[in-house]
């Protein structure tokens, strides 16, 4: 059963992190996942300072507060005329500094550094089990992501048009009466509840990956937003499948290899994608050259 | 619905992937060992001393492994999973993995070997957190010991003269290695006893045996430094005229560089004093691969430096 956890976990959280992926993608904004890994620290020693302990709880809701603040501070600089990129770059590094400056001058003396107090590692996934009234109810990790993954998964679902117009054109959706800014706020919040739980759950790495590489494949090899979604979660699923089984026989990090299967599963669609792939489009050059020659 | 349809298909077809047949049944090798897996490999070694040819030791964290920079393989998932019993430290060394240890022990023994220690014999670095590298103090590695064997002895009763005895004989080697680093460290010149080191993993080493342990960074190996700290450093190397430091085998030498060359600069020489172990054993077979030989070690190059 081990296996199976596992790769659920992973097949979860690349669920989750593609659908919202394929929104971030359209406005060039992927980054935020790394922008979000690295702004919770202040909030992690804030909720030590304040509770005393290392406990999960107090630093998931140090995180938690941290990223909805980083979304909100992006998105705020965005909508004021801030490119996307240096809006993501200001708010994350001004807030990752803030933490450095807090651990120097509060914490020296013990371990403390986000590796060790916030992310989780999915190769323990089969061990953290949840228990309710004494009956065994499998991986806290499946609840916790699989939660995420149902929840984007209804949202995005009912209002998919909403959230489309919003992302590709604003001022249509505008004129159109939807309240912009509010759909904005609602996928930002999304994109850090799913990030900052998944860290809890399986570390850094993979939710930044995810969050990034198979919304980037689907978008080689789809046209349509309905369809980049349902494709990049196929290939966040079969990197997740993929990566474990490459994690067996190498003997290594597990959510190393599934990120590195996205990124294979990536070059793959890069060189032959029907569409966009490289391959295909020096064929179809050489084909108009021939016929022009 | 298409959508609801794609994620139904993918999960059916992981479940049937993994599911079937997959049930790792567990295989004993049946040569009667005990499997344990220990996390550091200090920990391993004392298992192995007091456990001797009935158990089968592990540890995760192999020669130069910086605990705070492990990271879990696929294998390890395995290696947890087909253990009988599970060794770790305790006082929060392995962060995050001791709350899977503490939820693994519905299954099998998951022991601290600082179970036993009481809250005074651990040196506080903050109002609620201790420090964990509690190996440096040989006289707090005897209590581990005591741990190792009363555990190994509750799970498997009918080796119990062979663990007895064991730890009875590597109890007096410690005992003896005990005294052999106060000895030593007492050759040193009084004003002299000062290990400045990068990372400070010696504090217990230092309260033990009267060093003063001065750290350019805190406990936490990721924790940046600042230039302050550099240059604090530099002017107390100056004024104490402290002969050496001395880096560590899992900590970049970048650090105690800066602060040797700006003691240069105020015409005061200071050299590196040798490579100590820190937070992870020497490799296998060698004499710093055993826990005697690197603590016996870090004590020949201390000392051998500041007489």
């Amino acid at each position: 059963m081990n296996d199976f956890w596992i790769i659920l976990v992973g097949a979860l959280v690349a669920g989750s992190c593609s659908v919202l992926g394929c929104f971030l993608i359209v406005r060039k904004m992927t980054l935020i996942g790394d922008a979000i890994s690295h702004s919770v620290l202040p909030g992690i020693v804030l909720a030590f300072l304040l509770t005393g302990t290392r406990d999960s709880v107090p630093m998931l809701v140090g995180a938690a507060a941290l990223g909805l603040l980083t979304v909100f501070l992006i998105q705020l600089f965005q909508s004021s005329g801030v490119q996307a990129d240096a809006a993501i770059g200001i708010v994350f590094t001004s807030l990752f500094a803030a933490g450095i400056v807090l651990v120097s001058l509060y914490t020296q003396q013990i371990d403390f550094d986000l590796e060790h107090v916030l992310y989780g590692e999915i190769a323990y996934t089969p061990w953290n089990t949840l228990t309710i009234g004494g009956i065994e109810a499998g991986p806290k990790a499946v609840w916790i992501v699989g939660s995420c993954f149902i929840l984007n998964l209804i949202l995005i679902f009912v209002f998919f048009k909403q959230f489309k117009l919003v992302s590709f054109d604003p001022a249509l959706a505008a004129a159109m009466g939807i309240p912009v800014l509010l759909f904005h706020y609602v996928l930002m919040s999304l994109i850090s509840m799913t990030t900052v739980a998944s860290f809890d759950s399986v570390g850094s790495i993979l939710v930044v990956g995810m969050l990034i590489i198979p919304a980037a494949t689907a978008y080689l090899l789809s046209d349509r937003l309905s369809g980049m979604i349902k494709v990049s979660i196929v290939v966040g699923v079969l990197s997740s499948v993929i990566g474990y089984y490459s994690a067996t026989i190498l003997d290594a990090s597990i959510s190393g290899c599934m990120v590195g299967s996205a990124a294979s599963l990536f070059c793959l669609a890069f060189l032959f994608s029907p569409t966009h792939g490289l391959v295909s489009r020096l064929l179809k050059r050489r084909k108009s050259k021939e016929r022009y020659a | 619905m298409g959508f609801i349809k794609t994620i139904g298909g993918v999960l059916a077809a992981l479940l049937m992937l993994t599911g079937c047949g997959n049930d790792t049944a567990k295989q004993d090798e049946g040569n009667g060992k005990l499997k344990i897996v220990a996390t550091t490999g200090m920990i391993g070694d004392l298992i192995e001393n007091i456990g001797g040819k009935h158990v089968e030791v592990t540890s995760l964290m192999g020669p130069g492994v910086d605990p705070h920079l492990y990271k879990a393989t696929q294998g390890d998932v395995k290696t947890l999973d087909a253990a009988d019993m599970i060794f770790y430290n305790g006082v929060h060394l392995e962060g995050k993995m001791t709350d899977i240890f503490e939820m693994m022990g519905k299954n099998k023994p998951t022991i601290a070997v600082t179970e036993d220690f009481k809250e005074d014999q651990l040196r506080k670095v903050s109002a609620t957190e201790h420090d964990p590298h509690v190996w440096f103090d040989v006289k707090l590695w005897i209590v581990a010991a005591g741990a190792v064997k009363k555990e190994l002895i509750a799970n498997d009763p009918d080796h119990e003269a062979d663990y007895l005895g064991h730890y009875e004989k590597y109890v007096l080697q410690l005992k003896e290695l005990d005294r052999y680093v106060q000895d030593e460290i007492n050759k040193i010149p009084e004003d002299q006893r000062v290990l400045v080191t990068a990372h400070d993993a010696f504090g217990y080493y230092g309260q033990s045996y009267g060093l003063d342990v001065r750290g350019l960074q805190g406990i936490n190996t990721l924790s940046e430094y600042g230039s302050k700290d550099v240059t604090d450093m530099r002017n107390y190397l100056v004024e104490n005229k402290i002969k050496a430091i001395f880096i560590e085998s899992s900590v970049p030498r970048k650090a105690i560089e800066a602060v040797i060359q700006g003691a240069a600069k105020q015409g005061h020489s200071v050299k590196i004093g040798g490579e100590l172990f820190s937070d992870a054993m020497g490799e296998k077979g060698t004499e710093e691969g055993t826990y005697i030989g690197m603590v016996r070690h870090n004590t020949d190059i201390i000392v051998h430096a500041l007489k």
